[in-house]
């Protein structure tokens, strides 16, 4: 299991590293550092500067020097500069060439026409990545390094989210933590809530769901099952208990309605109010530990 | 524990350079400046709307009719420089330059100030650039809502200035936050300058030939002649000017070494981009003086009250409804220099801050977006305040600004020459190469730029210098440049006390070249 970190010297990279660091303490693997700079063959306005660059790229290793060296010394570690148009891009193309399982970035919010603001960078990676990737919450660095302690899978409300649930089985098995069903219904109508029929139609669909998934499940495991109903999505996802030691796995189709890229909306939504790190996977991955 | 194909670790490693040292694979590589790109960089880096409009004024009050001449003059020096300035560059690739240069070649005190007259110069120009953007932003508006009154919004000192400060905060902004404009925009933003600029010219002649000058003036070979200039003064003034109408054409002489294609790409770049300015700012000059001419009338290139913005009184005159071209490619072109201006100041600052030539915080390289935040920070400040108080304090802010930035970049580039002779100084004569590029052309370009520093600092003194603001008697543009100068004493000394180890030659040691490149890193491990 080999995890690319998009890290940068800000609280948002190290918020990453923080979810890195019980990401491989939890699963096991290595963690491998990216510090992403802007690429010359990016043409600008701004005539390059090679003893700027290189000043750059000086002060880029120190940084990633001085995270290696913050690293408990059970994670096996390395780092490296890669140079991209893009952060997105950059993280894709050292997460192909290192074979990682897994990307990790730190999902900082309130970024005016940030970077690193969750929109662009994780839609972007969502919508080409061929791995998962992992998002930690604005404030991860400052909860602790602690493995996680469970897996929570949100499945849509359709089923045959069978890779997702795959993936989380493989990592709940690996980590040897309780995995927990999860359906989000929102019930977002004229009617709100009031609309008591709605309400149980919805329930009842996800009820259904959940039980297929169950049935996907070989038999020693028996996951808790949770139907989270909220008139907005942000409202289920608050309605329910979130260990802070636990993660969340969705798929990055299944929540996302047709035409809608998925981190625009929902899971953008979901990681608002998401006090926990969120692993998104891509529609067409294959979650493996690599073993 | 992964499924690790082999050689996994290869590829890995190709994509890494954290650990090595050089600057390996890090794309300057691939090159993807062709010969067009590197012609439109360099263009957009002269920026010759805004360049002709802020110098076209200035220009003619000094030499007259005599601009086209001091055009092509002009050109030498900066060539003459630009030559040794590209041979130091290939030798230390420092985002220091002329700072960096300088002090590996006389020492840290001469090295101080020849960055402290770089970054006085773009301040300078910074704020310039502001200003005439300001000016086509009224003007602009005025034209798209056919209200003449917006355009004199721009002579209410308060507007002005709060409008200046917030193009200033959007520049910063930009700069900091390293958001560049395409290549392709690019294209298109220089391909339109060019055209309304030729567009402008034709008009002028159309004008001429139909008898609709302003104050038609007959075309003869003797503007082309320096010769026929009036005094030394008013030569060397001129000169000065003309050197900041090619500033920043060096650029494309630098960029040599990143040019994609065949080795000829880079020479062939500078070239062409040189030979398309000369054309352009002659073809402008000499229509605009054969339609307006150099009297002092309402048009005329004389007027005072138009020198430091000449386009912004013409294009109404020469252009008619199609006016709003130059407005929107005077913008444009300030916006490009604005954004490849601000890279200047703020990594000399952030140079000498990695050397301890200043405070420590001036190396802080914003963690996000990977530029030199605090320095590109404190230069907008420094160029914010001194436009707000020239506005103030000077009857024509465009103009003295502009004559003191001449000041300012024979100050630094003369130093800058003369680093080139002596860091050389070993090697001059080691081939016929270093005897042209490393010695004869910076040196004599050198010592041409010093005679103008000296002759435009003592003329300055005159009350009646430029566009004649003065304190109790003495030019302001004496006052201005003495003022920077000094107070890069002054600062100079002040970092000396607190934090002498760059002084004591501790982080940039002198030396002279031995042939071999990247020195400045020798040096620091030291």
């Amino acid at each position: 299991m080999r995890y690319v970190i998009g890290y940068t010297d800000t609280p948002t990279g190290r918020d990453a590293l923080a979810l890195g660091i019980r990401l491989a303490r939890s699963y096991g693997g290595s963690l491998h550092l990216v510090i992403v700079l802007g690429s010359e063959s990016k043409p600008t306005l701004t005539p390059t500067d090679p003893g700027y660059e290189r000043f750059l790229q000086d002060t880029a290793a120190g940084w990633l020097a001085e995270a290696e060296a913050s690293l408990p010394d059970d994670i096996e570690h390395d780092s490296h500069i890669v140079y991209a148009d893009s952060f997105s891009e950059g993280l894709l193309g050292a997460s192909r060439d290192l074979l990682a399982s897994m990307i990790v970035i730190g999902a900082a919010r309130g970024g005016l026409l940030g970077r690193f603001a969750l929109g662009t960078v994780a839609s972007d990676l969502l919508h080409s990545a061929k791995v998962p990737v992992a998002l930690a919450p604005e404030g991860a660095r400052r909860v602790g390094t602690a493995p996680l302690s469970r897996i929570t899978c949100a499945i849509g409300t359709r089923a045959g989210a069978d890779a997702l649930l795959d993936g989380a089985l493989l990592f709940a098995r690996r980590g040897d933590s309780p995995l927990r069903l999860l359906s989000l219904v929102a019930i977002d109508q004229p009617g709100g809530s009031a609309d008591r029929a709605a309400v149980e139609r919805a329930k009842e669909h996800a009820t259904s769901v959940v039980e297929q998934a169950r049935t996907c499940l070989p038999d020693d495991l028996v996951p808790e099952a949770v139907i989270a109903t909220g008139d907005r999505i942000e409202d289920a996802v608050q309605s329910i208990d979130w260990d802070p030691a636990e993660i969340v796995f969705v798929g990055s189709s299944r929540l996302a309605r047709p035409q809608h890229l998925f981190l625009g909306s929902t899971a953008a939504k979901i990681l608002r109010e998401l006090p926990v790190p969120m692993v998104v996977v891509p529609r067409d991955s294959v979650l493996t530990l690599g073993e | 524990m992964t499924t690790q194909k082999p050689g996994a670790e290869a590829s890995a490693e190709a994509s890494s350079t954290a650990s090595s040292g050089g600057i390996s694979k890090k794309g300057l590589s691939a090159g993807s400046v062709g010969l067009i790109g590197a012609i439109v960089i360099g263009i957009s880096c002269i920026a010759p709307a805004y360049t002709l409009t802020a110098a076209l004024g200035p220009t003619v009050s000094e030499v007259g009719v005599q601009v086209p001449a001091i055009i092509i003059v002009g050109f030498i020096p900066m060539l003459l420089v630009a030559f040794g300035y590209r041979e130091l560059n290939r030798a230390m690739p420092d985002s220091g330059t002329s700072f960096t240069w300088a002090t590996r070649a006389f020492g840290p005190w001469i090295g101080w100030m020849a960055g402290w007259g770089l970054i006085a110069a773009t301040i300078l120009v910074l704020s310039n650039l502001a200003g005439i953007a300001v000016d086509f932003f009224y003007l602009m508006l005025s034209q798209i809502f056919s209200n003449p009154s917006i355009a004199d919004l721009t002579l209410n000192p308060i507007i002005n200035v709060v409008t200046c400060l917030a193009f200033m905060a959007g520049a910063t902004i930009i700069s900091y936050r390293d958001m560049q404009t395409t290549q392709k925009l690019q294209y298109v933003l220089v391909g339109f300058q060019l055209f309304v600029l030729l567009l402008f010219g034709v008009a002028a002649i159309v004008h001429m030939s139909s008898g609709n000058a302003f104050d038609l003036t007959p075309v003869s070979w003797e503007w082309f002649n320096p010769f026929e200039v009036a005094s030394f003064g008013a030569f060397a003034a001129g000169l000065s000017l003309s050197i900041f109408i090619f500033w920043g054409w060096d650029v494309t002489l630098t960029m040599s070494e990143e040019t994609k294609g065949s080795r000829s790409t880079p020479g062939r770049a500078a070239t062409l981009t040189v030979v398309i300015i000369v054309i352009l700012y002659l073809f402008v000059s000499v229509t605009s003086i054969g339609f307006a001419g150099v009297g002092t009338g309402e048009y005329g290139l004389g007027n005072e009250e138009i020198q430091g913005n000449v386009f912004f009184a013409l294009a109404g005159p020469i252009l008619g409804p199609f006016a709003v071209l130059v407005s929107i490619a005077v913008l444009s072109s300030s916006a490009a220099s604005l954004q490849s201006t601000f890279v200047s100041p703020a990594r000399t600052l952030l140079a000498m801050g990695h050397y301890g030539a200043l405070p420590a915080r001036f190396a802080q390289v914003s963690p996000r977006f990977f530029t030199p935040g605090f320095a590109t920070i404190v230069s907008a400040i420094a160029a914010s305040a001194f436009y707000a108080v020239m506005r103030f304090i000077s009857e024509d802010v465009l103009w003295d600004t502009i004559t003191a930035l001449g000041m300012m970049i024979c100050f630094y580039y003369g130093i800058t020459a003369f680093a080139s002779v002596w860091y050389f100084r070993k090697q001059l004569f080691k081939s016929a190469h270093n005897v042209f590029f490393q010695l004869l052309f910076p040196l004599i370009g050198g010592l041409i730029l010093t005679v103008l520093f000296f002759t435009t600092v003592i003329d300055s003194m005159n009350p009646e210098y430029g566009s004649g603001s003065n304190i109790a008697g003495v030019g302001l543009v004496f006052i201005l440049g003495m003022t920077v100068l000094g107070l890069g004493v002054i600062i100079m000394i002040v970092q000396a006390v607190r934090n002498p180890g760059f002084f004591r030659g501790e982080s940039l040691r002198r030396g002279a070249s031995d042939g071999t490149e990247e020195e400045v890193d020798a040096a620091t491990a030291a």
